[in-house]
């Protein structure tokens, strides 16, 4: 889609405005009514998608039927599961199990976004198969590397896999799900299109053992990659044949948002230095090019200049991935930004335009989006603010008020007189109302800090899971980390555990412990083992000659957090 | 893109009710802007609330209207207008950014915005001082009361006489209600004065003047000469130039950089206190306020010379606190030097020093280790170095250590005062032989020595105190009789003092190590954001004015006594079940250092997505680890501090404390991946458990409690072995099911197969009889066609012998008109011919219809063929 530009001087001070004071805030929410306001608001689309609309994809909430938009998978269903599970309604989601497994067919002859039908599909399958056995679901003994939600994925994955056979290894948009690409098909893909796959197909091929997933989804990414510009940005489309950039506005929003995600996502997922690097630098230049107090600005991708002054509701995710890696102050201050908008509308605009401070023309949309109550939710396990809290009321409320009619609710056609729109997508059930009950639900086994864990016994041998740190698909599916360790390749593993294990327990040490590098540090030192490094002053500033710390893990918080709550920010926190 | 919806869209719904019907609040819900401006004029002062229905802080905001409302509802006129509404005059006047906006007006004057608190306490004291912007100051008392108010105040004096108004009172007025504008917490009170003689109180003489009241530093007086006087100009003036000797603050919830700035300027001292603004009396803020007022008393000469000189007069022994307390005013006073004073002291005999110097010189230092240098200095004043001497007969105790032959200095702290420290050198005047040269030595440094403020001898610590003796010491100092006035200036540890409303901003509070528990939700800490520290007051003892003083004064001295709070997560709970250990701040020390065990301690954060992927390593390391030797322990460092020794700057960061040797704790490389085995390798690496040393008796002990733990350990395995057996005979039963599953199906389709090739070749079979009998057929209608041609041929042959006939006949029939009966049938057998053609092509068009349809059938049966295989 071609961007519209803005030009126009460009208040880079944006003045903070004030909102209204604190006096709610201060007494506490009825945390436990919201969240069964939020329960209430589901089963209400819920139940209506059922009746009016199933086996279609979505809900036409004013005209109370169904349609298909993006294939034909009764796609609501399939995102809408895991929160069922997270609502605590296991009945439901065992008999939505079996309805998809007899219901749904992917032999279809329909063109489907590869992007798509990979995150709504492919995601809410997979976090549906890892999160059965928590469901009460019989699973089969293989599980969780077997079982007919797996398969299932696995299937509608393979149906993708096509679309990756291109020669810089970039997918195509589109594909026909019995035919494959079709011929002439376009070759320009959106940056987000082409590396948002890693937390699915890694997560596939780890559980099934067929390492083709990962390798096209990496492939991708590299050749992502391989083509950012030379101050370090990504356009937004980009042709997958020539490796051309088409669209070459650089930001964090729509186009591309998904594959900065997946870049740290992939990161935690995977424990991969090289992802997080990829994203590090890339951050720099965001942070260099884009960034205008705490806004975050669209600019051409070569030149770095500033191209459109716009914020879009979909960039709102931002400061929930910026928490993740630790950057909790400057997440807090971008959503801080972000919040006045929604308190402007009563919802995002697609557009906003900073320096007019209104929406933009033919963007002011909002489909009920759930990227700035994602962020929230995350926030507020950082940094419990009770400020993130308002922002899951102002949500309930303004949803409540203007998007619900009789059989659903409704997309919100123009936040200006707030006219609504005949859909409901599907990301509705599946996010927006995912993220509000855990936002309002901080004891959700979602939230589970490692206290609680399940013991599984496979027949590749016995795995921990549900121990927390689900990472969430771009449609919000969970994907339990722990369960990338459970199938295949652990046998190895295990037997060098053996080993270690018989060891702890003779008393003389038959064999010197040393630990390996991993592979790709081998040239610079090799020779390098843990011994001399303790020998020499064992303790807390150990061998500092090598300054740069992990890649995976985040700064400690600075003192100044303890009181950066209620909207105060600090500045020059390093 | 591909949604095939028609464009189906709804408008917004119609606006309803906000306030309910009952309500004093006039709810103009369909933003009639108009009207409202209508019905403001008859109100002398009116509220507009401006809201949005779908707004969560309209929402919330409303009950606390209501409230306001019904308590003011017969003075104040309250107008709620849905400035939302896209149809309404608001909307289409009005551009607000957020909702609700509060506006007041004082009959023409305004709107002036509320932006305090969404409470309704607040709201309503706002709402009053809208509706007497100027208090009437009657009395002389009245004028005190005003004044010792810790706000600033501002007086204006107007004689009424005559004329209805003074001149300059309706502008005074005016910037009364403008400052509510600019200062919307309303911290600066308007007074006004009639009255000549109490007017003369605050020297102000001419009717028409102004006075802002400032305790710290001189009042002022409006410079009518230098600045016109409007409303905005006294107003100006009055906010610049007032004392904020402690100000509330008030974050508005929105973005905001007020703690940075605040905090940015020092050490702050925040106090939050339960606070209600309608009130009357205050009796927490007041004694809050006079310590403030004495903490910033610096200018104090004339105030504090006459309590001096009365305290001096009367003759108390040395020891005696109120002098001590007046030789620290004393020499507060007259500011110190910062150069140091001494003095030559003759020892009395009395001492204990005595017996082997007996001549001092004693010097008043400001800082520790300035030497004393008889030659440049000026000698001291008496009482100073009264104080001196005072506080060294006190320590003799010290100088019993350092009895020897040459000059002894000696560093001491003084008694009375926390920043000047006092330097004795002694010497024995008849010991000539002994040098000067060495008398610069400083032999002993007392600032950590402990030492009772009543004289007690104090022998048990000379070596430097741990942390918990500093707290013996600590509580010896708080009940020191030192005062605080003055403080701020004196010190270079100045503290900006600051009031939080505790109603409404706990959480600083608790993020600050406030319990959660207490009921009494009082609490003072300081904050120093450059050292990245806080004390906080302990809880146990109340807030009041002198716990709060010894706060302060405990900050101030040069070696505090005050311990880095460090907050501590008190949700965590020890669960000896637990795989993981939890440590907090509480039990980091006893997890970690106190007990037997090697240690391997996770720091982590629960935000922090590199963390919280680890967690399954860990529980699978602490189940594999035997638990009596080995200890898997975690700490969420958000939430617990630490003793900057143990803090770490990334998340997650691994330890490991062997035991034994808990001192020289290993930190897990950075640059290895986080794995079981690699943990393992690494604990194996530095634990202590592999000691080839002989065996004595209790290694063979330690060896059979091992063994034991291994034995259990491979148990524990066995039985992890069997469940793994009896999964894999459970994936192989499934398997085997799904095998043959599989296989019946195979024949299944096999079968199909078989049939469906069976099918095909029956078909192929007919179709080609088919072809044969369309060939057959073709032949048939190709012979047909021939015999037609023939026919046709013929019946031309015919139609031609006809016509040669008919000539003939005509010929003939011109000579022989008697034969006319010869062609009648020849015409009949001409028609029958035609029919015989017709019949004939509707015959080949149904057998070719019939061929189609014959190949159709046999695609269908091939295509479904091929997806059931």
């Amino acid at each position: 889609a071609a961007m519209q530009r803005f030009l126009g001087p460009l208040l880079c001070l944006w003045a903070l405005r004030l909102p209204a004071g604190t006096g709610a805030a201060a007494r506490g929410l009825d945390v436990a009514s919201y969240r069964e306001r939020v329960r209430a608001m589901f089963y209400h689309a819920y139940e209506h998608y059922l009746e009016s609309a199933f086996p279609y994809d979505e809900l036409r909430p004013l005209t109370c039927d169904g349609q298909d938009t993006w294939g034909s998978f009764s796609l609501t269903l399939i995102d809408a599961l895991d929160t069922l599970l997270i609502l605590g309604n296991v009945s439901e989601f065992q008999r939505v199990v079996n309805v998809l497994q007899e219901g749904v067919d992917f032999d279809i002859d329909v063109n489907a976004s590869v992007f798509e039908t990979n995150i709504r599909v492919v995601g809410g399958l997979l976090s549906a198969h890892l999160l059965s056995r928590k469901a009460g679901v019989e699973v089969e003994a293989g599980w969780p590397c077997s079982g007919p939600l797996l398969r299932m994925a696995e299937e509608a994955a393979r149906k993708l896999l096509p679309a990756f056979q291109t020669p810089t290894g970039m997918p195509y948009g589109t594909v026909n799900l019995l035919h494959g690409v079709n011929p002439g098909e376009t070759p320009v893909t959106c940056t987000a299109g082409i590396g948002t796959f890693i937390v699915e197909f890694a997560t596939l091929s780890h559980l099934t053992g067929d390492p083709v997933f990962e390798d096209v989804a990496r492939k991708a990414l590299k050749a992502l990659w391989k083509n950012r510009s030379d101050i370090g940005l990504v356009g937004n489309h980009i042709d997958v044949i020539t490796a051309k950039w088409v669209a070459q506005d650089a930001g964090i929003g729509a186009g591309v948002d998904s594959y900065f995600e997946y870049l740290v996502k992939g990161a935690i997922l995977l424990q991969d230095k090289e992802l997080m690097s990829m994203f590090l630098e890339y951050n720099k230049a965001i942070k260099n090019y884009t960034k205008f107090d705490d806004w975050y600005l669209w600019v051409q991708m070569y030149k770095g200049t500033v191209s459109m002054p716009v914020f879009q509701s979909l960039e709102a995710y931002w400061p929930g991935l910026q928490s993740l890696i630790g950057d909790v102050d400057n997440a807090m201050r971008t959503f801080l930004n972000y919040y006045t908008v929604w308190k402007q509308f009563g919802g995002l605009p697609e557009f906003y335009n900073i320096p007019q401070g209104y929406t933009v023309d033919k963007r002011e949309g909002y489909p009920l989006r759930p990227e700035l109550i994602e962020s929230a939710m995350y926030l507020y396990r950082a940094t419990r603010d009770p400020t993130l809290l308002e922002l899951g009321r102002d949500a309930v409320e303004s949803i409540e008020k203007i998007s619900k009619v009789d059989c659903g609710f409704a997309t919100i056609k123009d936040l200006r007189d707030h006219r609504l729109d005949n859909r409901m997508e599907s990301f509705f059930l599946a996010e927006t109302v995912k993220y509000l009950y855990l936002l309002f639900d901080p004891d959700n086994f979602i939230h589970n800090d490692g206290s609680d864990f399940d013991v599984v016994v496979t027949p590749y041998g016995e795995c921990v899971l549900n121990a927390g740190g689900y990472i969430f698909n771009t449609e919000a599916h969970p994907i339990d980390p722990a369960a990338l360790h459970c199938c295949r390749k652990r046998k190895e593993e295990q037997w060098e555990v053996e080993d270690l294990m018989r060891e702890f327990y003779s008393r003389k040490k038959t064999k010197k412990f040393t630990l390996k590098r991993p592979p790709d540090h081998d040239e610079e030192e090799n020779a390098k083992d843990p011994e001399d490094a303790s020998s020499e002053k064992a303790g807390w500033k150990r061998n500092s000659k090598k300054s740069s710390h992990s890649l995976l893990s985040c700064p400690s918080q600075s003192f100044n957090s303890k009181l950066a709550v209620l909207g105060q920010v600090f500045l020059d926190n390093t | 893109s591909c949604s095939r919806a028609k464009d189906v869209t709804m408008p917004a719904k119609v606006p309803v009710n906000f306030f309910s019907t009952r309500s004093p609040v006039i709810d103009l819900f369909r933003g009639q802007l108009d009207y409202a401006d209508q019905l403001r004029q008859d109100s002398e002062i009116v509220l507009y609330f401006f809201y949005a229905p779908w707004c969560g802080q309209s929402i919330a905001a409303r009950e606390e209207i209501e409230h306001v409302a019904s308590r003011l509802s017969d003075q104040v006129l309250f107008l709620a207008v849905n400035c939302w509404w896209n149809q309404g005059k608001c909307r289409k006047q009005k551009h607000f950014f957020y909702f609700p906006v509060i506006h007041l007006y004082h009959r023409s004057f305004g709107p002036i915005e509320y932006k305090g608190p969404m409470s309704a306490v607040y709201i309503e004291k706002f709402v009053r001082r809208v509706m007497t912007p100027l208090l009437y100051i009657s009395s002389r008392s009245k004028l005190l009361d005003f004044l010792s108010n810790y706000e600033p105040g501002v007086v204006g004096f107007f004689e009424f006489n005559a004329s209805p108004q003074p001149p300059g009172y309706l502008t005074f007025f005016t910037s009364a209600l403008h400052s509510l504008k600019k200062d919307y917490l309303g911290t600066i009170r308007f007074g006004v004065v009639t009255d000549k003689r109490v007017a003369e109180e605050i020297s102000l003489v001419h009717s028409g003047s102004v006075y802002l009241h400032r305790h710290a530093n001189t009042s002022l007086i409006y410079p009518k000469d230098i600045m016109n006087f409007t409303a905005e100009n006294i107003c100006k003036w009055a906010l610049e130039n007032r004392e904020m000797l402690i100000r509330w603050l008030r974050p508005h919830g929105g973005k905001s950089l007020l703690l940075n700035n605040e905090l940015k300027k020092g050490p702050a001292l925040l106090i939050f206190i339960p606070y209600n603004p309608l009130a009357e009396l205050h009796p927490l803020l007041d004694e809050i306020t006079k310590v403030a007022l004495e903490y910033h008393k610096c200018n104090k000469s004339q105030a504090a010379e006459p309590d001096l000189q009365h305290l001096g007069d009367s003759d108390s022994p040395a020891f005696d606190s109120s002098l001590t307390d007046a030789h620290l005013k004393f020499s507060e006073t007259f500011p110190i030097a910062k150069y140091p004073c001494c003095n030559t002291v003759v020892l009395p005999q009395w001492h204990s020093i005595s017996r082997t110097h007996n001549i001092c010189e004693l010097c008043v230092n400001q800082t520790l280790g300035v030497k004393p240098n008889k030659v440049h200095v000026p000698h001291c004043n008496f009482l100073e170095i009264e104080a001196a001497l005072d506080s060294f007969y006190l320590q003799e105790h010290t100088f019993f250590q350092v009895i020897s032959n040459t000059i002894e200095c000696s560093n001491f702290l003084s008694f009375y005062s926390p920043f000047s420290y006092y330097t004795a050198c002694c010497r024995t005047v008849n010991r000539h032989f002994l040098s000067f040269i060495s008398s610069e030595k400083t032999i002993f440094q007392t600032p950590k020595v402990a030492f009772s403020s009543h004289g007690k001898k104090d022998n048990t610590q000379f070596s430097i105190p741990h942390i918990e003796d500093r707290n013996c010491f600590i509580r010896d100092l708080n009940i020191s009789s030192m005062n605080i006035t003055g403080l701020s200036c004196t010190t270079n540890k100045t503290l900006n003092l600051y009031l939080l409303d505790s109603n409404l901003f706990w959480i600083y509070a608790e993020r600050l190590g406030a319990s959660k528990s207490t009921h009494l939700k009082e609490f003072a800490a300081i904050v120093d954001l450059k050292e990245e520290v806080h004390y906080v007051l302990d809880q146990n003892q109340s807030l009041v004015g002198p716990t709060l003083e010894n706060f302060i004064k405990n900050f101030s001295v040069l070696y505090s006594p005050l311990k880095r709070h460090l907050v501590d997560d008190p949700s965590v709970h020890f669960h000896e079940q637990r795989v993981v250990t939890e440590v907090t701040t509480n039990t980091f020390h006893e997890t970690v250092f106190l007990s037997a065990k090697n240690v391997l301690l996770l720091y982590y954060a629960q935000w922090c997505g590199f963390c919280a992927s680890l967690n399954h390593i860990f529980i699978q390391l602490a189940r594999l680890l035997p638990p009596d030797s080995f200890t898997v322990a975690r700490i969420d460092v958000t939430r617990n501090d630490l003793p900057w020794e143990f803090m770490t700057d990334r998340l997650p960061t691994i330890l490991f404390f062997p035991h034994q040797r808990k001192e020289q704790s290993v930190k897990f490389p950075e640059d290895f991946s986080v794995n079981l085995s690699n943990l393992l390798k690494f604990i194996l690496h530095h634990s202590s458990l592999s000691s080839s040393e002989p065996c004595t008796k209790e290694c063979l002990h330690k060896e059979s409690v091992l063994q034991q733990g291994h034995i259990s350990h491979l148990e524990r395995e066995i039985r992890k072995l069997r469940s793994e057996i009896s999964a894999l005979h459970q994936a192989h039963d499934q398997l085997e099911a799904q095998l043959s599953e599989a296989r019946r199906e195979e024949q299944r389709l096999q079968q199909q197969k078989h049939t469906l090739e069976k099918q095909h070749k029956t078909l192929q079979l007919h179709s080609e009889q088919l072809q044969a009998t369309y060939d057959q057929k073709n032949q048939e209608l190709l012979e047909m066609a021939e015999k037609l041609q023939e026919l046709a041929d013929a019946s031309e042959n015919l139609l031609k012998e006809n016509a040669l006939l008919r000539i003939l006949v005509a010929a003939r029939g011109g000579k022989l008109q008697s034969k006319d009966e010869i062609k009648e049938p020849l015409q009949s057998e001409q028609t029958l011919s035609e029919d015989n053609d017709t019949s004939l092509s509707a015959a080949t068009a149904a057998s070719e219809e019939k061929r189609i349809d014959n190949i159709d059938t046999i695609e269908t049966e091939h295509s479904s063929g091929n997806r059931t295989e």
